[in-house]
């Protein structure tokens, strides 16, 4: 048996006690973390190979309340519980060698360890009250782990903080209608069918919650602000990671667990999870920002999980579950790969950058890697993923509902979200490390082992998980719940022979490459005409996107993104201080209108009461 | 354990008079005495409320009751009291540890500690005396000290808000005697357990005290739409006073004795229990919206506060139409479990955060939201514990203002009124809002080298030792809610209010 409490409750107590050591020992506690990180990896193995069933954490100090630190150990939570062990042990890695130098970042590794800890409470919870508190501790973490040290950063996390807040009251209020309608707090106690009005009103609440976390549209907007300013390994571990894997995660409980959907929920799924795909990746095309580029897909990738989780068909579950593993892998890395580049060169900007590839190998090839997963090239796990969710689709257009007949929209945005998305990459590859390179680049280096090797870890696991996927990985993850019964056929793509195929084919190109080159011929400058060649006439493949910004239609749509129309943090602002001048006025100071004022209370009372 | 009750005021009364003979002679002499005297009083309240689960009574003079008309003037401990006690004590301790470096700055330090101590004689009078009108004069000392305690900078600003505050104060010390007069006129007793017994008939001259009551005390709560006061006065006052006027005063002098004789002397009754639940949420709501918009620190804390009362308002209320109608006892308890728990949450948080911005101004001259920014890098325990406090009120876990928020929204939604649940929902997100923005503005915003030029630096050792103190509670006090502790120190409170008629009969001893 496996104390639950060492999982959950060590990392956070470690944090605690971490906030005694001064910040000169930062190395110490970085390696402290690394130590707890790794434990907890082991201890993640060690649940993910248990017996499924509830179990009730013991306490001794007051046994009745054993009941309420119940935990489900299920398929479902055990894949969470060992990629949050897994990312966790990446990351405290790669922070060793990122953080130790910001000054900024204070008490950085005892968030990191609590933020640990919680997302394991989070996802074995089976109680929702010691989930909300986990999910809300997780908000918290979120909002020290970034530090506010001018205008644009402060505001990044007084966005992030209300956003979450808002949602973490939301869930409260789901969960207590939760309650009301079953009776129980205990999530695998509770089946209920969206169809009463009530039943909607917590269904609701709680997909607030869930997208929120994981930055769905409309609540993304935290999303990319966030990322453009926090430090590169709280990008990869929150946002990137573990709040994906957690608002998934929670997603996956509504959908298989807690509620039967109806099919206007599944149409309303299918809705956002489209919308959030294209908006986003329209919006990323056009970022100048690399950590704000990749927050744009963090939000993108969502939509596809949640396209594959509404289908509700075992095929759908797991493959949104499957996007959801693979896109933490990959995003993750993406942003060790731009805290790399952000550390060795201090630009975020991509037209500032460019040529790095030769100067920083590893990081361009794993960031190559990541890139080409994400943007669902096979034989990487990007594609195999996003594959299983067009099957899914199709399966889906079989059945009767009304978002049945609608699968070929679905498909559709799938698939072209999933080009634009190549599109933007070609533009974050091509901006940072091919084309001409910045001379005051000169002499960047690679970065150290401790920061290259979690990023070739990461791109190791999306090609095996890639390559493997039909045959081992999903076989593996994926057998719980109502995807025990199997996912049908594997489709038309049999990844080992095809990997074998492109590797084949790369060998031959190679081959055909060198034998070209095998005379010695003359090289020269191109010829252009006798002019002069100018540093301007560097054509940057940035220069291509912005055609992209003024075709009309979408000129209009981007102007007022700009302008914050779309984002629902900016708009209830709005609204609330409107509503606060129109109290403010009343608020004149006279006293005499205060008088008035009780007055004219001690009247209404009287009118009222007799 | 019964004869010990009288010291609460005793302790404070006396001191106030000592210190104002003898601070003459000896320096520093108030601070010490009233440290010293809060401490033991902090320790007496614990003790009580470990050792006794029963109701104290104790019956000044020793008059034994003639027939069933108690005679004696009572002085009664129960549940809810204790609770009051343990704010009283606990945040009146650590502001007066914080004053001690705070105060230096005024010449009549003496005097501060005066009215100080003569504020804390009032409110522990009013909430352990078992007799109206005594409840009346307590109310009245601890009133008349804190409209003097809010001029003590003398400044126009401060005088001003003194001035609106003594006024509204007098108008609502009027309407309170003037129901007290009915009250003795309908029924020829003062004592609340004999009140009880003798109010049966629901007539209109019951309402009408009823109304008398509400505005009364709703103004001293500063509920809406009684509220106008609250913003200049706690503001405008020295922020240890502040964070007691925020923290404790409206607390133990408003909500208390509405709680009190709504729940132990008047019948429940349903249009009175919804009226106290529509004033709570139109006070949360609109405390909220008003307190976003402020660039005033202090300014924005109070009409927090006012919007917080209203979540307390909302809980128990909620628990009091619940009880009303004959509804499910265990929803009731639950929500005005809420109410109460976010009652001693808020104390804390609140005090903290007056603190805090005590701390800001004191050392940069100003509490504008506009002109401050990136004091976290100079004043770390002041931002550290700000900080805490702000979450807290936010109701972000681990700290003690998300169990309360909890509570009180799934027991709104238990009890049927998923309206209000919903809007304290809204409202809790708003607070997220203007408690970010104050924390963005003050402490973060730029780098702060604005400051490093002016030297400014952490705040004397009391200040930050008292603020540390207070941010573990914020974090401790969530231990409340676990049941074993629970059963302790809020349940007791609970029931004391659930069990309406008991307060009477345990009291006249029937």
């Amino acid at each position: 048996m496996i104390d639950f409490r060492l999982l959950i409750f060590m990392p956070m107590l470690v944090g605690f006690v971490l906030f005694i050591l001064p910040e000169s020992l930062k190395i110490i506690k970085g390696m402290i973390t690394l130590i707890i990180s790794a434990i907890t990896l082991y201890y993640s193995f060690l649940v993910f190979s248990s017996d499924n069933g509830i179990s009730v954490m013991p306490c001794s100090i007051y046994p009745p309340a054993g009941n309420f630190f119940a935990l489900n150990i299920d398929g479902l939570s055990k894949l969470i519980v060992l990629f949050v062990g897994f990312f966790g042990f990446m990351y405290a890695l790669y922070s060793l060698s990122y953080v130790t130098k910001e000054k900024r970042l204070i008490s950085y590794y005892s968030y990191f360890l609590i933020t640990l800890g919680a997302s394991f409470g989070a996802a074995l919870s089976d109680n929702m009250i010691l989930f909300v508190f986990f999910w809300g501790l997780l908000g918290l973490t979120l909002y020290k782990l970034i530090k506010g040290y001018d205008e644009a950063s402060s505001s990044a996390a007084k966005k992030t903080l209300v956003l979450i807040g808002a949602s973490d009251s939301i869930l409260i209020l789901g969960i207590g209608l939760l309650f009301k309608l079953s009776g129980s707090y205990h999530m695998s106690e509770i089946n209920l069918t969206t169809t009463s009005a009530w039943a909607n009103g917590a269904f609701i609440c709680l997909l607030i919650a869930s997208f929120t976390k994981a930055g769905a549209l409309p609540f993304h907007t935290w999303v990319p602000d966030y990322v453009e300013k926090a430090p590169a390994s709280t990008s990869a571990l929150l946002p990137a990671s573990l709040d994906k894997l957690l608002g998934i995660y929670f997603l996956a409980r509504i959908i298989i667990n807690l509620f039967t959907l109806t099919s206007w929920a599944t149409l309303m799924l299918l809705i956002v999870g489209g919308i959030t795909i294209i908006a986003a990746v329209m919006m990323a095309l056009v970022q100048h920002n690399f950590k704000k580029l990749l927050g744009y897909h963090a939000v993108s990738q969502v939509g596809y999980m949640i396209t594959g989780l509404a289908l509700g068909t075992p095929l759908g579950i797991a493959a949104g579950l499957f996007h959801m593993i693979n896109n933490a892998i990959y995003k993750g890395g993406l942003f060790l790969t731009a805290g790399s580049v952000d550390k060795r060169t201090g630009k975020n900007d991509l037209s500032e950058l460019g040529g790095l590839s030769k100067l920083m190998p590893i990081t361009f090839f794993a960031a190559l890697v990541f890139a080409l997963s994400i943007s669902g090239i096979p034989p990487f796990n990007g594609f195999y993923s996003k594959w299983m969710i067009y099957r899914g689709i199709i399966d889906f257009g079989s059945g009767s509902g009304i978002a049945n007949q609608l699968w070929i929209v679905w498909l559709v945005l799938a698939v072209f979200g999933s080009a634009l998305t190549l599109a933007s990459f070609i533009k974050l590859i091509s901006g940072i490390y091919l084309g001409r390179r910045n001379p005051e680049f000169e002499k960047v280096k690679e970065v150290s082992i401790l920061m290259w090797l979690p990023q070739a870890i990461l791109a190791l696991a999306c090609i095996v998980s890639g390559i493997f996927a039909a045959t081992w990985v999903i076989p593996k993850l994926f057998n719980f719940g109502p995807l025990s019964s199997g996912l049908g056929d594997p489709g038309m793509w049999q990844s080992q022979p095809v990997s074998i195929l492109i590797l084949v084919s790369l060998v031959v190109g190679f081959l055909i490459f060198w034998m070209g080159n095998m005379k010695k011929h003359r090289r020269s400058d191109s010829f252009i005409g006798g002019e002069k060649l100018q540093d301007e006439l560097n054509f940057s493949p940035l220069e291509f996107y912005k055609t992209i910004g003024s075709f009309k239609f979408l000129a209009f749509f981007y102007d007022k993104a700009k302008k914050k129309w779309f984002d629902i943090y900016h708009i209830g602002k709005g609204i609330i201080l409107g509503l606060n001048s129109v109290f403010s006025i009343c608020h004149t100071g006279i006293l005499s209108s205060y008088i008035m004022w009780v007055v004219a209370g001690v009247a209404i009372l009287l009118i009222i009461l007799i | 354990m019964n004869s010990l009750i009288p010291l609460f005021i005793v302790v404070p009364l006396g001191s106030a008079f000592i210190m104002a003979i003898l601070g003459r002679f000896i320096k520093d002499f108030g601070k010490y005495l009233i440290n010293l005297g809060l401490l033991f009083l902090v320790g007496l309240t614990v003790k009580l409320i470990l050792n006794s689960q029963e109701t104290l009574i104790y019956k000044v003079g020793g008059f034994a009751n003639a027939g069933d008309i108690p005679i004696a003037i009572y002085m009664v401990v129960d549940g809810f009291t204790k609770i009051l006690l343990l704010i009283i004590s606990v945040v009146g301790f650590l502001v007066a540890l914080y004053s001690i470096s705070y105060t230096k700055q005024y010449t009549a330090e003496r005097k501060f500690y005066i009215l100080y101590s003569l504020m804390l004689a009032g409110m522990y009078g009013v909430v352990v005396s078992g007799d109206i009108f005594n409840i009346y004069v307590f109310l009245e000392i601890a009133s008349i000290a804190s409209y003097a305690l809010v001029a003590f900078g003398i400044q126009k600003q401060q005088l001003e808000a003194s001035f609106k505050y003594q006024i509204l104060g007098g108008v609502a010390s009027m309407l309170i005697l003037m129901g007290i007069g009915f009250i003795y006129w309908s029924t020829g007793t003062l004592n609340l357990a004999d009140i009880a017994t003798q109010l049966t008939a629901d007539t209109i001259i019951m309402k009408f005290i009823a109304v008398l009551m509400i505005v009364g005390f709703g103004l001293k709560a500063a509920i809406f739409p009684f509220h106008a006061w609250l913003p200049d006065a706690h503001s405008s006052a020295p922020s240890p006073i502040s964070a007691m006027l925020s923290g404790v005063l409206i607390k133990a002098i408003g909500i208390y004795v509405i709680f009190r004789i709504f729940f132990n002397m008047f019948a429940l009754s349903y249009e009175i229990s919804m009226v106290i639940t529509v004033l709570g949420t139109l006070s949360m709501i609109i405390g909220g919206l008003l307190a976003i918009g402020q660039w005033d620190m202090k300014r924005l804390l109070a009409y927090s506060s006012i919007s917080q009362m209203g979540y307390v308002f909302l809980g128990v209320g909620i628990g009091m139409l619940v009880l009303a109608q004959k509804g499910n006892p265990a929803v009731a308890a639950f929500s005005i479990l809420g109410g109460l728990f976010h009652l001693l949450n808020h104390a804390m948080f609140k005090g903290l955060l007056f603190l805090g911005a005590g701390a800001v101004e004191y050392r940069t001259e100003t509490r504008d939201m506009k002109q401050l920014g990136g004091l976290s890098e100079v004043m770390p325990v002041t931002a550290g514990t700000s900080m805490a406090a702000s979450l807290a009120i936010s109701g972000i876990p681990p700290f003690n203002g998300f169990f309360s928020k909890l509570i009180i929204i799934i027991a709104a939604v238990q009890a049927g009124y998923v309206t209000l649940a919903l809007l304290a929902v809204v409202v809790s997100i708003i607070t997220i809002g203007y408690f970010m923005k104050m924390q963005k503005y003050t402490f973060f915003n730029n780098d702060g080298s604005f400051w490093k030029n002016k030297k400014i630096k952490e705040v004397p050792f009391t200040m930050a030792f008292a603020m540390i103190l207070m941010a573990a509670l914020c974090l401790g006090m969530s231990l409340l809610a676990i049941p074993t502790i629970r059963d302790i120190v809020l349940t007791p409170a609970v029931d004391a209010l659930m069990e309406t008629v008991q307060y009477s009969k345990t009291v006249i001893g029937i």
